[in-house]
């Protein structure tokens, strides 16, 4: 059902934190997973227990430091120890339905908090824009227009689902008149238990007016970027091209939300190669770049989390060495993920395609063309 | 190994141990000729084959690999070879995807009694590749 939480003095965030502070003190969570903006202006997520520190709480900072899906796995494990709420953005909410399914966090009670996302900055722009005067927040979060004219990351200014699926509450900030208040979907029971009246007209009446053009916007983006991303794949001497500045950091497997392993693979005693390795491949290949198993590393990852990237951009975010990860992670994804017709993050209960099979399929493959 | 060509391609074949490497040796002792390119490495399983097996000496400069499994239906663990399958087509549509040739990887389904069907198999492989021409990972810098 939709609601409308009331906002006083057109103040969003203060009607936010209002609602975050009445889920922690009515006890409907033990817990609460959510943004704070520090004395320094950072965007940190925390774990809150008591609602004074929900004062700096702040999910509508246009900054994503991490994605909290991997926050969440840590929190929950495979039983959370309490009632968690996480307010987590969309792709962040998509994240943590694949770890669900690879059985890194669990959703049991868990309240899922999201939010309508315009898109998020790079740390450092975030920085410039807190400093700079006239920032648009109402502008930003009703119509998705750039907040104080900048553009966004790059993996947000091409993401298709800005909308969540399957949040428990949603705060439904495009096409919404902040000044009466925010509108809200969720169950008819949360909504009693938080005093939500049911509000038919609540949802913001310019709703779609401003979801499909920023939808349209969005997809010709991913279309362009993704293509081009092809071509130069195509033209630039294939993959490794695109890898040439790569440093093998691990920082893009870092920060992805799907790259769970504890043990990764590359940090083992299998790539600390003897030095006669390396003189080998150079004679062999009459040189050899170092650091090595670059693509190894990259087209690995790529076939462990390909199936379930989410495209957070992340990874790009994280790079040290300007690479477009997250571009190329989208591209191989989403190829791989309309093979198997498969859209990570959308239903917790689908199996992921490499765990389950059909007997009836692909049933040319092995044979004789 | 080199033909008036002077281009022999080097295979790897990771043959399943209950239906392909049994054809293989079934091959052998039945004296049916097939090129000596492939270099075998034997699995419990075709389900065995973790994708980085076949990464790995792909961007070696391997000009091909090739994995053999039971016929769907017939797996030694019931249903390896179906997860092998989806797995294949994921790594397939990965390496399309990033800029790889494709055609250098093979999957088949040979039994333990289709001696001739795994000579054939190399047979075709070997000439295939020898179209393709060499993997041009192995003289590439940046992998």
């Amino acid at each position: 059902m939709i609601g409308l939480i009331p906002v006083e003095n057109s103040e969003p965030l203060g009607a936010v934190r209002s609602l975050l502070r009445q889920l922690l003190e009515s006890g409907l969570v033990e817990a609460l997973f959510v943004p704070l903006e520090m004395e320094s202006g950072a965007i940190t997520p925390a774990l809150v227990t008591d609602p004074d520190h929900l004062a700096r709480a702040n999910p509508l900072a246009p900054a994503m430091p991490i994605n909290s899906a991997r926050a969440v796995s840590a929190l929950t494990g495979k039983h959370s120890p309490a009632r968690l709420g996480v307010v987590l953005r969309p792709c962040e909410l998509r994240a943590l339905v694949e770890l669900v399914k690879l059985q890194q966090a669990s959703l049991e009670e868990v309240t899922l908090i999201s939010l309508d996302c315009p898109g998020t900055y790079e740390w450092a722009e975030y920085k410039t824009l807190q400093q700079a005067n006239g920032t648009n927040l109402t502008g930003y979060l009703t119509k998705g227009e750039a907040y104080n004219g900048h553009g966004l990351r790059q993996a947000c200014q091409m993401c298709s689902q800005p909308v969540p699926a399957g949040a428990d509450i949603h705060l439904q900030f495009f096409g919404a008149d902040l000044v009466t208040g925010i509108p809200v979907e969720l169950d008819a029971g949360l909504a009693e238990l938080l005093e939500i009246a049911v509000n038919t007209d609540a949802a913001g009446a310019d709703r779609q007016a401003v979801l499909d053009p920023l939808l349209a916007q969005r997809a010709q983006t991913h279309q362009h970027d993704l293509k081009a991303m092809g071509e130069h794949i195509a033209s630039n001497g294939g993959l490794p091209g695109v890898f040439e500045t790569c440093i093998r950091c691990y920082n893009c497997m870092t920060v992805c939300p799907i790259c769970y392993c504890k043990n990764c693979l590359f940090s083992t005693a299998a790539f600390n190669h003897a030095p006669e390795h390396y003189l080998n491949a150079a004679r062999r290949k009459g040189a050899m770049r170092m650091p090595g198993d670059i693509l190894l590393f990259h087209l690995t990852r790529m076939n462990h989390m390909g199936l379930s990237c989410v495209s957070c951009g992340m990874c790009t975010s994280a790079c040290p060495a300007d690479i477009p990860v997250g571009l190329v992670f989208s591209l191989v994804g989403e190829q791989v993920q309309a093979a198997f017709d498969y859209q990570p993050g959308k239903d917790v209960h689908e199996p992921l395609p490499l765990v389950t099979f059909e007997t009836n399929e692909w049933v040319e493959i092995g044979e004789v063309r | 190994m080199s033909d008036q060509n002077g281009f022999e391609p080097r295979i790897v074949a990771y043959l399943c141990n209950w239906c392909t490497y049994t054809g293989a040796d079934l091959a052998g002792t039945s004296r049916l000729q097939y090129p000596p390119n492939i270099r075998i490495i034997r699995t419990m399983c075709s389900g065995a084959v973790d994708p980085v097996y076949v990464l790995k000496p792909l961007l070696d400069g391997v000009d091909g690999i090739i994995i053999g499994g039971c016929h769907p239906g017939d797996c030694h663990y019931q249903t390896g070879n179906y997860k092998t399958r989806r797995r294949f087509v994921a790594l397939q549509e990965i390496l399309k995807a990033s800029g790889f040739e494709d055609e250098r990887i093979w999957l088949r389904w040979i039994s333990a009694s289709e001696g001739q069907k795994f000579a054939d198999t190399i047979n075709e492989f070997v000439t295939s590749l020898k179209e393709l021409g060499p993997n041009p990972m192995r003289q590439a810098l940046a992998v």
